[in-house]
């Protein structure tokens, strides 16, 4: 039988995307180790997925090797993947990994959904217990909350994540992605509001409308900072609009912000600022974690092995592109 | 006044205008918008609101009377409703099958109504229905839009399949079913069909979601 020691020890592997991280979490700890190393693409340009997959190649041992840093490779009970939604090649390389340890120790592979990792590491560091979650990042934004059995969407985007709408603006002026501090930084310098679309449908949002207005402007000839500024203050103000009916709507007193556009301080404040209006108390991801990483994967593949769910056989660790984090089972959570 | 409800973007108050019952509703300043976008914005709902549910009632649809309208406060004065959220209905534990089959024959019909008059809602939540003796009673039209758009159709319907399964997942299969036949039989099948169609189109364009 494969289960869990008391105090038990999972490493975990995080590659959907840009980033190829491996974290090494324990029962009674939490986050023990979080190594990582980002691949940045050309100036202008987004992921290319089978460059970003070379890269996460070359770094793979390195970064496996700094997580394992003081930990024996024995003392680890399981080892955990990111098995989608994500870039294929990328996520291949992770499970790969994944494979190689697992069978090179006969230890059990476990397959995490990304997002769920998102929010399951989100609860663990702000000590939100059931919360209603906005998952922003480049992959995902949406509205979700807990109910039987399974995260459940609220309300989300029609096109573009709010991280794509932020990393598209960056890459039209010649920015490399992920571009958010930039737009922050260039938004912090003007206070001058252009008009864009603002598209709210029901619990849902609409970017692309902002994004093409976005781009004309700058055509047009104004300046970058007035558009950054404009963007962020439609583009948040939609998304705290989505997430205040959610929270209407659910009587949620807690609200967790996950994902990587949750390091983004203008959205704090509009958040911050929303929530006061209903008593929800706002618990945003810590900095350090809030993009992708191998902690999010190593602490929901714990919790998930420790409900006894792994792969029975290594031929069963694919990888899925496609995966809605609200066809995910999460037997660890009650309700 | 005593506050009933405060809903995302309005606070929703109870008193009473004339001697009659009545609700207030208030689209407040929302600290977190920039002043100039959030003034407009709140201006522009309320008013389209107002001709939104007269354009309803036309339709045939039960919604409230309006007693007064100020786009410049952002506000709106309305009859007061009698009866329960549909929400609230949906969780209670004891809620039979049969009810959840007409309640939704009922809603689906109302939403037919109003897509056959070209209006969407926009906010097809189930806090948004209120049910009683006279039947269903459709509120916050700040989102509708008129539209003659199919898609803009399926966005409506897709909400309301969105609130199911989010908050009302124990009865949101047979909900949705008694839902489409309502729809459909006030709609037309064809018409109806055409929107299921392009609902689940929207779905697969959905983030993530498997292409079968």
């Amino acid at each position: 039988m494969k289960t869990m020691r008391r105090g038990g020890r999972v490493l975990g592997i995080e590659s959907t995307a840009h980033t190829f991280s491996a974290s090494v979490v324990s029962e009674k700890d939490g986050v023990v180790t979080n190594a990582k190393d980002v691949y940045t693409p050309a100036e202008g340009s987004g992921i290319h997925p089978a460059e970003a997959a070379e890269h996460h190649l070359a770094v793979a041992v390195r970064v496996v090797g700094e997580a394992l840093e003081s930990s024996d490779i024995g003392d680890i009970d399981a080892f955990a993947y990111s098995m989608g939604p994500g870039l294929g090649p990328c996520l291949r390389v992770g499970a790969v990994t994944a494979r190689t340890l697992s069978l090179s120790t006969g230890k059990p592979l476990v397959a995490v959904n990304h997002a769920v990792g998102h929010i399951e590491l989100g609860c663990l560091l702000t000590g939100a217990d059931k919360p209603l979650v906005l998952l922003i990042s480049g992959g995902h934004t949406m509205v979700v909350a807990h109910s039987d059995g399974v995260w459940r969407v609220l309300g989300e985007t029609l096109d573009l994540t709010l991280g794509q709408l932020l990393d598209q603006l960056g890459r039209y002026v010649g920015f490399a992605s992920p571009c958010g501090r930039k737009i922050e930084e260039a938004a912090s310098k003007s206070k001058r509001y252009l008009k864009l679309p603002y598209t709210v449908k029901g619990n849902d949002v609409s970017f692309s409308g902002v994004l093409t207005a976005a781009k004309r402007l700058i055509e047009g000839g104004a300046s970058f900072e007035d558009v950054c500024y404009s963007v962020q203050e439609t583009a948040f103000a939609i998304t705290a609009e989505v997430t205040e009916r959610a929270l209407a709507f659910t009587g949620s007193l807690e609200l967790l912000v996950v994902g990587g556009v949750a390091a983004n301080r203008r959205l704090s404040q509009m958040l911050d600022l929303m929530a006061k209006r209903h008593d929800a108390a706002v618990k945003v991801v810590p900095l350090k974690y809030s993009g992708d990483c191998g902690a999010q994967i190593a602490w929901t593949g714990l919790l998930a092995f420790r409900s006894g769910h792994f792969l029975p056989n290594v031929a069963d660790s694919v990888v899925r592109q496609s995966w809605r984090l609200d066809t995910v089972p999460t037997p660890w959570r009650i309700g | 006044m005593k506050l009933l409800y405060r809903g995302a973007e309005a606070d929703v108050y109870r008193g009473h205008w004339c001697g009659l019952p009545a609700v207030y509703k208030m689209r407040k300043p929302l600290r977190y918008r920039l002043p100039a976008l959030d003034k407009t914005i709140r201006s522009q709902r309320t008013a389209h609101e107002a001709q939104m549910i007269h354009l309803s009632k036309l339709a045939g649809v039960s919604a409230p009377h309006l007693y007064y309208l100020s786009p410049q406060d952002a506000l709106l004065v309305m009859e007061f409703i009698e009866g329960k959220r549909l929400k609230t209905i949906l969780l209670e534990a004891s809620l039979s099958r049969g009810r959840v089959q007409t309640l939704g024959e009922e809603f689906g019909g109302s939403i037919a109504r109003l897509h056959a008059a070209g209006i969407m809602h926009g906010d097809l939540t189930t806090s948004n229905a209120i049910v009683n003796s006279r039947g269903i009673c459709l509120l916050d039209f700040g989102l509708a839009v008129h539209s003659a758009k199919l898609e803009d159709q399926a966005v409506d319907l897709r909400l309301i399949k969105e609130t199911l399964t989010g908050a009302h997942f124990t009865v949101s299969k047979t909900f949705m079913r008694s839902l489409l036949s309502g729809y459909s039989s006030v709609l037309g099948r064809k018409r109806a069909e055409a929107a299921t169609k392009k609902l689940a189109e929207i779905e697969r364009r959905g983030r993530y979601a498997r292409v079968e």
